[in-house]
């Protein structure tokens, strides 16, 4: 049974989702995040005392970049639904092996969730292919194989509301499977329709490797995608593939499939998140690349230690309120980092996630604790 | 008028193979030497180094403070404190002691290539030196965090013997040029220190004639045993020592503490642990305050702050922040990052057999234990099956050293690194019917 505040803040929230054109409204967002704010102290007891410890309790909190943000490893420790256990419908699980501990998101409604990821993939991803049916496929395990995996759940949301009846999982336990996603794309060439390929950065890797090995893969113009179709890589490598550069991973995907670079786009998404941001590219394919900020989030970058908002364009650790998350805890402390990119009015128009590789340096001899668990295989890592 | 200027695409290559050629040529000079002659110089050349008044010790420390992240005095203290422990003369025991030995002749590698990593000089002095006392000359690739060592070390190696000089070289490569890579991987001995990535790159570029000394990535922890709590001078002591041990060279050394473990104590007497650590730390960064600490590992730090400050909030975890360091008393001991940097996680433990599950992750990865608190003479049997357990259980996982809080990064010249004796792993020997004199 959802609580009375909560489902007048969701309803005018998806109202917003469905707005068309987008449009940023920060009246309208404050009133939301703080309403939001003052729901989620009160439901859920270990983030209000996060909240007390830090002496920003709902009553003393003015603007919404006061609200305190949770980190996203603390939905590993703690359980941050802000409804009882009994009425959860979903739980979305963050990647890792059975003995380590993993990020958990609770669910009670899929209304909000669904209404939001869907949002963004229709107007950032599928944009003029929208409400066209185009055959989805996906570089991802179907939701039997992962049911607990937020991002099946999306493709599969995705799938069901736009794809074609020739939509599918091209990833079965854990192997790609070839001969299948050859036979969508030699259908998409016949047929001279956009084929929409969507899964984890890795899984195209392996997509990579494995047709670079195999000279009976690799003959001319076997991918090259019909004109419109579409590329969607997320995610990171988890040790799951060898580790290339995003924008080298951009590149010989467009040579490969044969499509312009800006027709291959980034997602920056989480378990613990309800919405994602998209590469801009589709949309504005002559404006810099840049993560997309849907209207009812807000993304600001800071300092790591001080915590206070960096000056306009300069590193920081990237900080999300997004309001989609209703039922657990909507302004997240992300352990990324990215930079803001401003439009001719200085105003923050996207951003940048920077890699481990910017500004990465060696950390000498020694080396973090979770890295030399990973490399033993005992230990914690999403 | 404008200027030309041509690179060569080899270039680099060119420059590794016209080193090696000199080395060669040098060689032939080494092997005139006795070994006693060579090492008495060598000898020397460490004197000069560690000589509390070392002019080459001076220099190295502005050098290393103005070209790399840590402060002067982080790295001043570093210097002094580690060459401090380091006894020219215990090096040559060992020499003879491993080196000469009846019925078998020291022969020396043609060559050696050092592939230096990290950020510390003390690794990439005495390698050089090793080698060179097994009368094998010395290529050194040099990492790009430490662009100063080596170039000092040549000068005060030629200083005191210039042929000796000439059987060492050092040159930058970048991790791009390929060629002159292997060239540099080209020698018939290396030894090379490094990420696990590094050292299996580079493993997997060799010949098996190949002779390669891997020293990999690994870290250190603190076991701090229950006698803490009826003493609190050990207390003190220990966490002083603790908190030296986490500011020298700001965590980045393999010998450096990365964790804590506070076996069988009070929640009350770990808390004041804790406490007492972090008000050192905060003494200590007045002398030796945190270096400059980049993005990610910023970004790291601020993020385990975030995750602590929340299970502080909910009564699991005790959380002090520090301009310079972070320490985190936690509720248990779940594997959790450590960011370094003067980032110190302490872990309560039951016993000393939960401490054994609790490392047992850490296989293979453990440098140095120090160890604080616990009884050198055990009263009952359970205590000492325990100690003897938990000695033999810090072998298997492959600990090398267990010292005290405070000297975890001021190891004797000859402490075996990575359970390695000092020279043998980069010499060769022959054993033959024939004497020549």
């Amino acid at each position: 049974m959802i609580d009375a505040t909560r489902r007048t803040l969701e309803a005018e929230l998806l109202n917003w989702i469905g707005e068309d054109p987008w449009q940023r409204d920060p009246e309208r967002f404050e009133r939301l995040a703080l309403g939001l704010f003052a729901f989620q102290y009160s439901n859920c007891p270990p983030y209000a005392r996060f909240c007390d410890s830090l002496e920003r309790a709902p009553g003393g909190v003015r603007t919404s970049d006061e609200i305190p943000a949770v980190p996203t490893g603390a939905f590993k420790e703690f359980d941050l639904r802000c409804f009882p256990a009994e009425e959860t419908v979903l739980t979305f699980r963050t990647s890792g092996t059975a003995t380590e501990r993993r990020g958990q998101l609770h669910l009670d409604t899929l209304e909000v969730y669904e209404a939001s990821l869907l949002a963004s993939l229709q107007k950032a991803f599928l944009t003029d292919l929208m409400g066209n049916q185009p055959t989805l496929r996906f570089l991802a395990p179907s939701p039997l194989e992962s049911p607990d995996s937020s991002l099946t759940h999306m493709f599969e949301t995705l799938r069901i509301a736009e794809g074609s009846a020739t939509s599918a999982y091209d990833l079965r336990e854990g192997e790609l499977d070839l001969e299948s996603l050859s036979q969508a794309v030699s259908e998409a060439q016949q047929s001279a329709s956009p084929l929409v390929l969507a899964g984890t950065s890795f899984a195209f890797v392996h997509f990579l490797d494995a047709i670079a090995t195999d000279p009976a893969l690799s003959t001319e113009g076997r991918w090259r995608l019909p004109q419109g179709s579409r590329i969607l890589e997320t995610g990171g490598f988890k040790g799951r593939s060898r580790e290339i550069p995003r924008e080298v991973l951009r590149s010989e995907l467009a040579g490969r499939f044969e499509l312009a670079e800006e027709r291959i786009i980034n997602q920056y998404g989480m378990t613990e998140l309800g919405s994602q941001f998209y590469d801009s590219t589709l949309l504005d394919p002559n404006g810099p690349r840049r993560k997309l900020i849907p209207p009812w989030t807000r993304v600001r970058l800071v300092d790591p230690e001080s915590g206070r908002d960096v000056a306009p364009g300069e590193v920081g650790l990237i900080v999300i309120h997004d309001l989609a998350n209703t039922g657990s805890i909507a302004a997240l402390q992300t352990a990324d980092l990215g930079r803001a990119l401003l439009n001719e009015k200085g105003e923050m128009f996207g951003f940048d996630v920077l890699g481990r590789e910017a500004g990465a340096e060696a950390r000498g001899c020694s080396i973090a604790v979770d890295v030399m668990l990973e490399a033993s295989g005992g230990g914690a890592s999403e | 008028m404008s200027r030309l200027e041509i690179e060569w695409p080899d270039a680099g290559a060119e420059r590794v193979r016209a080193a090696r050629g000199r080395l060669l040529q040098a060689r032939d000079r080494l092997r005139e030497q006795s070994f006693e002659d060579r090492l008495s110089v060598i000898t020397q050349i460490l004197g000069d180094w560690t000589a509390p008044d070392s002019p080459w010790r001076r220099e190295l420390s502005a050098s290393l403070a103005a070209e790399t992240d840590f402060s002067a005095g982080t790295v001043s203290e570093g210097l002094d404190s580690a060459l401090r422990a380091w006894d020219p003369q215990r090096f040559a025991q060992c020499a003879r002691h491993e080196l000469i030995s009846p019925g078998r002749t020291l022969a020396s590698y043609e060559w050696t290539t050092v592939v230096a990593g990290g950020t510390i000089p003390m690794p990439t002095l005495l390698s050089v030196l090793i080698s060179l006392t097994t009368g094998s000359p010395v290529l050194l690739k040099e990492t790009s965090k430490d662009p100063v060592t080596a170039s000092l070390l040549a000068r005060s190696i030629s200083a005191r013997d210039e042929s000796l000089g000439r059987c060492f070289e050092h040159l930058s490569v970048t991790s791009t040029d390929t060629e002159a890579l292997r060239e540099v991987l080209s020698a018939p001995c290396i030894v090379a220190t490094g990420s696990d990535e590094t050292i299996r790159s580079i493993s997997s570029s060799l010949s098996p004639t190949q002779h390669f000394v891997a020293y990999g990535h690994r870290f250190s922890i603190a076991l701090i045993g229950p006698q803490i709590a009826n003493h609190s001078t050990l207390l003190n002591q220990a966490a002083q020592g603790l908190a030296l041990d986490v500011a020298r060279w700001d965590q980045s050394g393999c010998l450096s503490p990365a964790l804590a473990y506070i076996v069988d104590g009070p929640e009350s007497i770990a808390r004041e642990f804790v406490t007492a650590t972090a008000d050192a730390l905060e003494t200590l960064s007045t002398n030796m305050p945190r270096g400059d600490v980049d993005a990610n590992s910023r970004a790291a730090i601020g993020t385990e702050r975030a995750e602590a400050r929340m299970r502080a909030a909910s009564g699991s975890a005790m959380l002090i922040e520090g301009s310079n360091h972070t320490i985190i008393l936690e509720g248990d001991a779940l594997p959790r990052p450590a960011p370094l940097h003067r980032f110190l996680r302490v872990m309560p433990i039951d016993s000393l057999s939960a401490l054994n599950q609790a490392l047992t992750p850490f296989s293979g990865h453990l440098s140095n234990i120090a160890m604080s608190g616990f009884e050198r003479q055990p009263r009952d049997h359970q205590g000492s099956s325990d100690m003897i357990r938990l000695m033999n259980r810090l072998s298997d996982l492959g600990v090398s050293r267990v010292t005290v809080p405070g000297c975890m990064q001021t190891p004797p010249i000859d402490w075996p690194h990575d359970g390695l004796p000092l020279f043998t792993p980069v010499a060769r020997f022959v054993q033959s019917a024939f004497v020549v004199d």
